[in-house]
């Protein structure tokens, strides 16, 4: 296992010296030619000290990569000397909210992404902690939302598509996004606008951009709703007809891809509905005054810096800065307008047949598996009398280990832990040679440790040796 | 033909010196992360593309696309050796072949799973670059009823996987799918048996599971059993390469599993999960040694290795051709195209026919590039198992971790990899089967999310859903399949009479 391990660990290493050198020397496709901000603009107070920006989502999606994009804009900016971003994923961010509001109260070098995702999860999943619990910093970006239809559909515009909503809505069927989410919150308000039931609604969750995409395309459903950036291949190469976008006026024209400028807003269409894919940042409760003038002023002076400007160009996010007490008050109206919504997706009685079925299933197997049980013992004792004996004390010590690491491996850090969890496990299979494990284990996790966090950047808790 | 000079031309594109440099680089680091469980390649490309950023665009995405295909290398490497799926695209592997290894057969698993993923990456790969276009208008067509049939055919096809006892298999079928209901409904985003702990909202990932119960559980029952058994692990019996009898077992299996890994890789909502699961249940009903099955069946391993590889080229299919990201991986070079200011979509062959075609060459070189780079390793892979036990179950609990724990970075990720551990080892002192657990967790949610998609695009009307040519024709299949035991006693007893 060593070898080819520490081989990629070099090569890891190598490729990421190589890539950071190039990327401080060469810049950006994008930026070729443009000479690079050579010096600070901060004009607040000194360069921020280490900042952290919590992403409440994996790795890839629209929190992480803002968090990610933050980072290197607050650090070539010079902005901030150190920015560490740290994923804390899970339901709809509510997990990530729940952490930062107990762990990094009162901490004002803290970030945590959010957005109307996380709004809308509150809501959804009760959520105990909600966005009244922060420190609200800055809106950033977003994105807006579109409504298409296939090439061959009968609706040439969204008065079409709404006529036939009206008149029978669960014969149109909506394609979007996971349940919940900006894309059925666009869907609900569209119904609440044209007087459509919200029971009657015929919205079909898919979970990624990718499978709602080929619904549409492959005409499975009536209209697809997504971002903007979803669609935009298939509007650029005219398999799809986008009918309305969900921003409050035309956006401006595109210079090159799909030129969204074209597409009517809802608005336009008598239907008064505005709704954007928001993003933005907030602090730890129980932050300082100044602490939080600090915090805004920062953000405030990346969101004008050209890194960042680039950053909104590549990734197809608007613009939507807006800081402080302003931001705070719009966090307040989108709870109002959005949470009735998701909360009345849920309500009424839930027929979950498949529930049902599943449970009852495994009731009578096991009910079965046991009558099985009970007549071969009736019928031939001695095969069954004796049940096998069990190593207790091998098994105590390996699920000791289990239990140690999932109690030591943030308070002592990966590396111990791994080591300790290691030696227990060989003692359990009958090695006598404690410090001899330790040691195989303490290299294991080290070349593991510098392999993957230090190499690829997944993280890894440090613990003792932070 | 147009198509052959096309990736002639991307061939000249990929074999500079410095884009095979990206492809050795990018397969030797897919190969690493595709060994840990939960560091897959989705997650490499995510925290990888902000330091390629300043690459040109052909050598990150030859270097991702190594990246991709090796993973698919490593992930069946530890399934073999170790018990411990890297991918959920690898769990199936470890059927087999991690019996294979037990019995001293783990060379020609990993030889079998090195050529068979060739074979099937090479074959795909042809696909992609010559059928892509009419193969995407054919997968666009299938929507939620015909998935729902062919996840019921694959529920069929497996179902001789429950072990000796049907209804103990059932046990763990059901198991499985209540672990599956487990979050979110996805329907209408309601939670289900998540007892009001936020942590399982988001359900719980089956690489968790599947590394719980065969990796964890194994170690928590050879512990119980510690010191009161005979060792049952055989490092090599005989030679160390595929024997004759390996080969000729062996290679009708690949062109097999590639033969339904492609397409249904190709389809936006087929994964490579369900190829592999079907891949295993047609070579035990096709294999002329079903007692082997279980045991170590080499067929068992070559199927679903070439199946996982060739859906690996098949999910390109969309997404180079249709801009459709219809996997983890597929949607995270989806967002790379996007950070370099492309548009994969319908017009991306036009706009950009050396970046694309130089890639599909890469994929190419990349898969010879594994072949070449893992044979060799196979001899020390194999030394893996000469490792005394009590360092070898060490350093797998070790990796397990490591992979549960930076899925969430949450540490309570490691509590229900014991928790599943926990489970995996009172199943197999019950003599209870565990495959079947994977089955319904990763089949069950598939089926209900479908089944409930087809039934609201038709109005609510379940017999209007599966009113359709293949949706019925799959359904009819799966019955055909589930009903085969009974008539062939029916047929049978006739013929021999006659």
């Amino acid at each position: 296992m060593p070898r080819p391990t520490l081989l990629t660990t070099a090569l890891t290493v190598a490729l990421n010296f190589a890539t950071s050198l190039g990327a401080a020397q060469g810049g950006t496709p994008t930026a070729a030619g443009q000479p690079r901000l050579a010096e600070p603009v901060r004009t607040v107070a000194g360069p921020a000290p280490d900042l952290t920006i919590v992403a409440p989502a994996a790795p890839g999606g629209g929190w992480d990569q803002t968090a990610r994009v933050m980072q290197q804009v607050l650090r070539t900016s010079g902005l901030a000397q150190s920015v560490q971003v740290v994923n804390a994923p899970g339901a709809a961010g509510t997990i990530g909210l729940a952490r930062f509001v107990s762990a990094d109260a009162g901490n004002g070098s803290a970030l945590l992404v959010t957005g109307l995702v996380m709004v809308s999860g509150i809501a959804t999943n009760n959520s105990p902690v909600t966005l009244a619990d922060v420190t609200p910093i800055a809106r950033l970006s977003g994105e807006y939302e579109v409504i298409v239809v296939p090439k061959g559909s009968p609706y040439q515009t969204l008065g079409d598509l709404v006529t036939a909503f009206k008149a029978n809505p669960r014969a149109v069927s909506w394609g979007g996004g996971s349940a919940g989410g900006t894309d059925e919150i666009l869907v609900r308000l569209l119904a609440d606008a044209a007087g459509v039931p919200r029971s009657g609604v015929n919205y079909i969750a898919y979970s990624g951009g990718g499978q709602a995409l080929a619904a549409v395309l492959g005409a499975h459903v009536s209209a697809g709703v997504s971002g903007l950036g979803e669609f935009a291949a298939q509007l650029e190469s005219g398999d799809l007809r986008a009918l309305a976008i969900s921003a409050p006026a035309r956006i401006a024209p595109a210079t090159s891809g799909f030129d969204a400028a074209t597409v009517p807003t809802i608005r336009e269409q008598a239907l008064d509905v505005v709704l954007m894919n928001w993003r933005g940042v907030v602090a730890p409760p129980g932050i300082s005054r100044a602490e939080r003038r600090a915090l805004e002023s920062l953000i405030a002076e990346m969101s004008k810096s050209r890194e960042w400007q680039e950053a909104l160009a590549r990734n197809g996010w608007t613009d939507l800065t807006l800081v402080g007490e302003d931001f705070g008050r719009f966090v307040t109206d989108e709870t109002r307008r959005v949470v009735p919504l998701v909360v009345a997706s849920g309500g009424g009685a839930r027929r979950d047949w498949f529930e049902v079925l599943v449970l009852g299933a495994l009731v009578a197997s096991v009910a079965a598996a046991g009558l099985q049980r009970f007549r071969q013992r009736a019928m031939e004792p001695a095969i069954h009398a004796t049940n096998a004996p069990l190593n207790r004390r091998s098994l105590g010590l390996v699920a000791a280990a289990v239990l140690l690491e999932a109690a030591l491996i943030v308070p002592a850090g990966f590396v111990v832990t791994s080591a300790l969890a290691f030696t227990l496990v060989a003692r359990a299979f009958g090695s006598r040679r404690i410090a001899v494990d330790a040691a195989i284990g303490l290299a294991l996790a080290a070349v593991v440790y510098l392999g993957f966090a230090k190499g690829l950047g997944v993280s890894l808790p440090t613990g003792v040796f932070s | 033909m147009e198509s052959l000079s096309a990736l002639f031309d991307g061939f000249r594109v990929a074999l500079t010196p410095a884009h095979l440099g990206w492809s050795l680089i990018g397969v030797v680091l897919g190969t690493a992360v595709g060994v840990l469980p939960g560091i897959g390649p989705a997650l490499t490309v995510s925290l990888l593309l902000p330091v390629t950023f300043s690459l040109d665009p052909t050598s990150a995405f030859i270097m991702f696309a190594g990246i991709y295909y090796g993973a698919m290398y490593g992930g069946s490497t530890t399934s073999i050796l170790l018990n411990t799926p890297g991918e959920s695209a690898t769990i199936v592997t470890a059927l087999e072949g991690h019996q294979m290894a037990k019995a001293g057969r783990g060379g020609a698993a990993l030889a079998t799973a090195a050529i068979g993923s060739f074979v099937a990456g090479t074959l795909a790969t042809l696909g992609l670059a010559l059928l892509a276009p009419p193969l995407v208008r054919v997968a666009l067509a299938l929507g939620p009823a015909e998935y729902f049939g062919l996840i019921v055919v694959a529920f069929a096809a497996v179902t001789s996987v429950l072990g000796r006892s049907r209804t103990r298999g059932m046990v763990s079928l059901t198991l499985g799918l209540t672990l599956g209901l487990v979050g979110l409904d996805p329907r209408d985003g309601q939670a289900r048996l998540t007892f009001g702990i936020p942590y399982l909202l988001d359900g719980i990932d089956p690489v968790i599971v599947a590394v719980g119960l065969f990796a964890v559980g194994e170690t928590f029952f050879l512990a119980a059993r510690h010191g009161l058994d005979i060792d049952e692990l055989v490092p090599l019996k005989g030679s160390l390469w595929m024997t004759r009898e390996e080969w000729k077992r062996s290679w009708k299996p690949w062109l097999r599993g590639t033969a339904l890994g492609f397409p249904l890789g190709a389809l936006p909502a087929g994964g490579s999960e369900l190829p592999t699961f079907l891949s295993y249940g047609i070579e035990k009903r096709l294999t002329k040694y079903p007692e082997e099955f279980g045991r170590g069946a080499i067929e068992g391993v070559a199927g679903p290795e070439a199946a996982n590889n060739a859906a690996a080229a098949g999910t390109l299919v969309p997404l180079l051709t249709l801009g459709l990201p219809t996997s983890a991986t597929a949607a995270m070079l989806l967002a790379a195209f996007q950070q370099y200011g492309l548009r994969p979509g319908p017009l991306l062959f036009e706009q950009e026919p050396a970046l694309v075609w130089g890639v599909i060459a890469s994929l190419f070189i990349g898969n010879a590039l594994l072949l070449v780079l893992n044979l060799p390793l196979v001899g020390l892979w194999i030394k893996m198992l000469s490792v005394p036990r009590p360092l070898l179950y060490g350093a797998i609990l070790v990796l397990a971790s490591v992979g549960a724990y930076s899925v969430h970075s949450s540490p309570a990720d490691l509590v229900m990899l014991g928790a599943i551990g926990a489970i995996g080892l009172a199943l197999r002192l019950g003599d209870f089967p565990v495959a079947p657990v994977i089955i319904g967790l990763l089949l069950g949610p598939m089926a209900e999310q479908q089944f409930g998609r087809a039934v609201s695009v038709a109005s609510d009307s379940v017999t209007q859903a599966f009113a359709r040519p293949v949706a019925g024709s799959l359904l009819a299949v799966a019955l055909l399949l589930l009903a085969w035991p009974g008539l062939a006693k029916l047929v049978r007893p006739r013929r021999t009479r006659g």
